[in-house]
């Protein structure tokens, strides 16, 4: 089945496009659920989410493809690795500024992202290039109908990112600690009250958000430039898709991830400049807090 | 700390800052010159941050379209540098008031996420090699020439230095007035309660606007500065990670105090020199900026050189003449209205 | 009812204020008379926050209309009010924290003067002798509140009942000719409302102001004001002078009702 070619774009290529769109889109999705996760429980806007995905995955970079064990080995370590830095963020230099405002606890996340960049640029060179870190093989199986290929990894890591959004979904509504989480996230005072400590809930959250962090960082290893700063700098695609999800709504923070990743992939089909990714998240940015922010709209719950 | 003894500890600076490069090795000079320049972008925060209280990590970006304005008009059309930098800064005040509209609306942390966002936009999209030819006529990096200031070539680097410092001064000195001045009491104001504020009259629009232009304008005027200190204008300098960078730098020193710009700045030059004098790769003063940014927000959070001010200002205080007051005569009665015919119980 | 002869300042006429299915304002009626201090009272809930600020600006009423001078206040921005001579006070002081007592009033002086950043920065002579005129408007007014040896305590350092004089005084600054107070006595205890009283006194008749006072305070209202106005569920349930007021049965009634609920 023939699609014309319009203004020179061969639209034969969307469906391929479309899939790559939406494999970039489950990791935004999962990176996102994670982000809110931490600022709905904690109130912080986590600016080193990124570069904590960015660490953990390098430390599953190191230990599989490096070292030589299975990726699935890496991806375990990257897990932990992952929830110890959001542990440690969270009880070393958040708490202790509680009573501050908002914005000085999210500039320590600032503080952290310099540190874990720098520090992932001494420990494995900041510009070299790396091999992505393998979890399923590359081979792949033709999509009906068209001739499209859809490889397993792509197909395992938005599966992969489902789940784990859902895994969040049910600790959140099933589990006494996700119950606690959604107490504390409503009202931290009227959580205690409750007899939750809300301390151990705030780090549970951190943890929890910075794992999926690193999940979503060793997904998408195969898909973009993997290299200290790329990775870095993912957090302001979870921040658009959870800007997207009003940082309220998980659910909503999914399908807005899924959206960036489309948005991010089809202008490539018409333009090959290397930046615009980041001119449609900026664009998709500046729509979200223009329709969040609007006069007289109601506005975004802030801590 | 008394007025006198601030005038003298100026003069020592000023002597200091004058001399000591006149003795010091072309290198270091270009590097103190770098320091002040660095300073400009510190102080452009002082006036953002410390005054507004608005954040942002896009400074850079600003500084970008000074130098790149300097480098396209210069090197690629001819241009003098004079015509080219007040366009370069003009052309920044312009874009940081553009930042400055989504800023009217929106608080303090959804601001950080749009300069962030404006950093990587500037950075990856119109600085990147694809958009940027269009602007630049096909050329990927720019080579200024030294201007001439006053018919004296600024050729040498301590000649370009002390033009430096006279910039870097007199723009300290503006944000200084600032601050005594009503700009610094109107835009604090407008920081601490900006419904009290409005209803007294003042155009928080206008004001807001105001600032973010100007602080883009010092960060633009630093960008072109730097395209003529290092003779070229690329697009590798002016990323997220610089933006970053001397955030938090401007937060480790204090963004309360017109001093931080100084020493903010020197400390961004000096800090990777010292390391690399120590055979430490200097890719490490990130990782210490970051480390000192925690620490600091931790333990004092005014900043260090506010705090260093305060403790100074202890050591040598000395009792300020008691202003006599002002007799109450001075208040005048409005005549307008007629008195009160109500009853009174 | 003793009648009120002076022309009317401030006038709310018919103002009525729905929130999706609740009235919070019911054909309402007021008038502040030139030279007059006029109380507004009401258990908790009457909807006297609501006509604060149907009055102040910030609230379009349904129907009705609220006029201050003739001239419709109601969705006129903030600054716009403020030149046509209306200032406030604020229930939660909304003082500028990290400026001194003095400064504090000096910005109200600046929020009318034109000059603009660039004439700071240079430190042109219109600038400093604006300056100089600002600190010393500020410094009188400090000397009228009697917080002059404060003047360069930073606003959050002074005592809860400092601070409301401060606000007191940064809406005094710009010389207005009616002065609306959010809950001036809230926070205070009975000696501080006594001050407050005398205060507002000496500020009406040195500066021969118009104010219109919203508060709980009983023994700060009946002292002060010349008229009171009692709202309950939206409604003016009556008007008069304190010493009516004081006697009257359905005002009794309307608060005793609040005690016990």
């Amino acid at each position: 089945m023939g699609l014309p070619a319009v203004l020179g774009v061969n639209f034969h290529l969307t469906p391929g496009y479309t899939v790559i769109g939406i494999v970039l889109g489950g990791v935004y999705a999962l990176a996102a659920v994670g982000l809110v996760l931490i600022y709905r429980v904690s109130g912080v806007l986590n600016f080193a989410h990124g570069a904590v995905a960015m660490f953990a995955t390098f430390t599953a970079y190191e230990v599989s493809t490096v070292k030589g064990a299975p990726g699935w080995i890496g991806a375990i370590v990257a897990i932990a690795v992952g929830a110890a830095l959001g542990f440690a963020i969270e009880y070393f230099t958040i708490r202790p500024l509680h009573g501050r405002p908002a914005l000085v606890k999210v500039v320590v996340t600032i503080g952290w992202l310099l540190v874990l960049q720098t520090a992932a640029g001494l420990i494995w060179g900041a510009t070299a290039y790396h091999q992505p870190v393998r979890l399923v093989s590359r081979d792949g199986f033709r999509l009906v109908g068209t001739d499209v290929t859809v490889g397993y990894d792509q197909l395992t890591t938005v599966i992969v990112a489902l789940i784990f959004a859902l895994a969040v979904a049910a600790l959140l509504r099933y589990t006494t600690l996700g119950n606690a989480m959604r107490a504390v996230a409503d009202n931290p005072d009227t959580a205690r009250l409750w007899g939750i400590s809300v301390n151990r809930v705030t780090a549970a959250s951190w943890m929890v958000g910075s794992a999926m962090a690193a999940v979503a960082g060793v997904l998408i290893t195969p898909l973009i430039a993997f290299d200290t700063f790329s990775l870095t700098v993912v957090v302001i695609y979870a921040f658009t898709a959870a800007l997207i999800g009003r940082l309220s709504s998980l659910p909503m923070t999914v399908v807005g991830g899924f959206l960036l990743g489309l948005a991010q992939t089809y202008p490539r089909m018409f333009s090959s400049l290397s930046g615009t990714a980041d001119a449609v998240t900026f664009a998709l940015v500046l729509l979200t807090l223009g329709v969040l922010f609007r006069p007289g709209g109601r506005k975004v719950r802030v801590v | 700390m008394s007025a006198r003894a601030r005038r003298v500890g100026l003069l020592v600076v000023a002597v200091i800052a004058i001399a000591w490069p006149a003795i010091l090795s072309d290198y270091s000079r270009s590097l103190a010159t770098d320091g002040l320049i660095s300073g400009l972008i510190v102080l452009s925060l002082v006036l953002l941050t410390g005054f507004v209280g608005q954040i942002s990590f896009c400074q850079y970006s600003f500084a970008a379209v000074g130098a790149f304005t300097v480098g396209s008009l210069v090197a690629a059309h001819h241009w003098s540098f004079w015509l080219a930098m007040p366009l370069g800064v003009f052309g920044a005040a312009v874009v940081g008031a553009l930042v400055g509209i989504p800023a009217l609306r929106l608080s303090g942390l959804f601001l950080t996420i749009l300069t962030v966002a404006v950093a990587l936009f500037f950075d990856r999209f119109i600085l990147a090699s694809g958009t940027w030819d269009a602007f630049s006529g096909g050329l990927s990096s720019f080579v200024v020439g030294r201007p001439s200031f006053l018919g004296v070539h600024l050729d040498t680097s301590y000649r370009f230095y002390l033009f430096v410092l006279g910039t870097f001064s007199l723009c300290s000195l503006g944000v200084w007035n600032f601050r005594r001045g009503k700009t610094g009491r109107v835009l604090r104001a407008i920081r601490d309660a900006e419904v009290a504020a409005s209803t007294l009259g003042i155009n928080l629009t206008a004001w807001k606007l105001a600032a973010f232009a100007t602080s883009a304008a010092l960060a633009g005027l630093a960008g072109a500065l730097l395209a003529v200190s290092i003779g070229s204008v690329s697009t590798g300098g002016y990323d997220l990670v610089h933006s970053l960078g001397v955030a938090a730098v401007a937060t480790v020193m204090g963004v309360n105090s017109v001093a931080s710009a100084a020493a903010g700045g020197l400390f961004l030059v000096f800090g990777p020199e010292i390391l690399r004098h120590l055979g430490v790769s200097s890719q490490w003063f990130n990782l210490i900026t970051g480390a000192l940014l925690i620490v600091q927000l931790i333990v004092t959070p005014d900043g260090m050189v506010t705090d260093f001010q305060h403790k100074l200002g202890h050591l040598l205080r000395h009792r300020a003449a008691r202003k006599a007051p002002v007799p109450a005569t001075e208040l005048d009665v409005r005549d307008d209205v007629p008195v009160r015919t109500g009853v009174r119980s | 009812m003793t009648p009120r002869f002076s022309a009317a300042l401030l006038e709310a006429e018919h103002v009525t204020v729905r929130f999706g299915g609740v009235t919070a304002l019911d054909d309402a009626s007021l008038r502040v008379n030139a030279g007059e201090i006029v109380g507004l009272i009401g258990p908790n809930g009457a909807g006297k926050t609501t006509f604060f600020n149907c009055v102040t600006g910030v609230l379009k009423p349904d129907t009705g209309l609220v006029t201050f001078d003739g001239v419709e206040v109601g969705g006129l921005p903030p600054h716009r009010r403020s030149r046509l001579g209306m200032a406030r006070t604020f229930q939660n002081l909304q003082l500028f924290s990290g400026l001194t007592a003095l400064e504090n009033l000096m910005v109200a002086v600046d929020a009318h003067s034109s000059r603009g950043m660039l004439a700071d920065a240079f430190r042109t002579p219109l600038a400093l002798f604006e300056e100089r005129r600002a600190e010393e408007r500020a410094r009188a007014l400090l000397h009228f509140l009697n917080l002059s040896d404060r003047a360069d305590t930073l606003a959050s350092d002074l005592p809860v009942g400092l601070q409301r004089r401060l606000d007191l005084g940064r809406a005094l600054v710009g010389r207005p000719r009616l002065l609306l107070l959010d809950e001036p006595a809230a926070g205070l205890d009975t000696r501080e409302t006594a001050d407050l009283a005398e205060l507002l006194l000496r500020v009406r008749d040195r500066f021969n102001v118009t104010m219109l006072l919203v508060d709980h305070d009983m023994a700060l209202v009946m002292r002060v004001c010349d008229h009171i106005y009692v709202l309950d569920f939206g409604k003016m349930l009556t008007e008069g002078p304190p010493a009516e007021i004081r006697q009257n049965e359905t005002v009794i009634r309307a608060y005793l009702g609040e005690a016990v609920s």
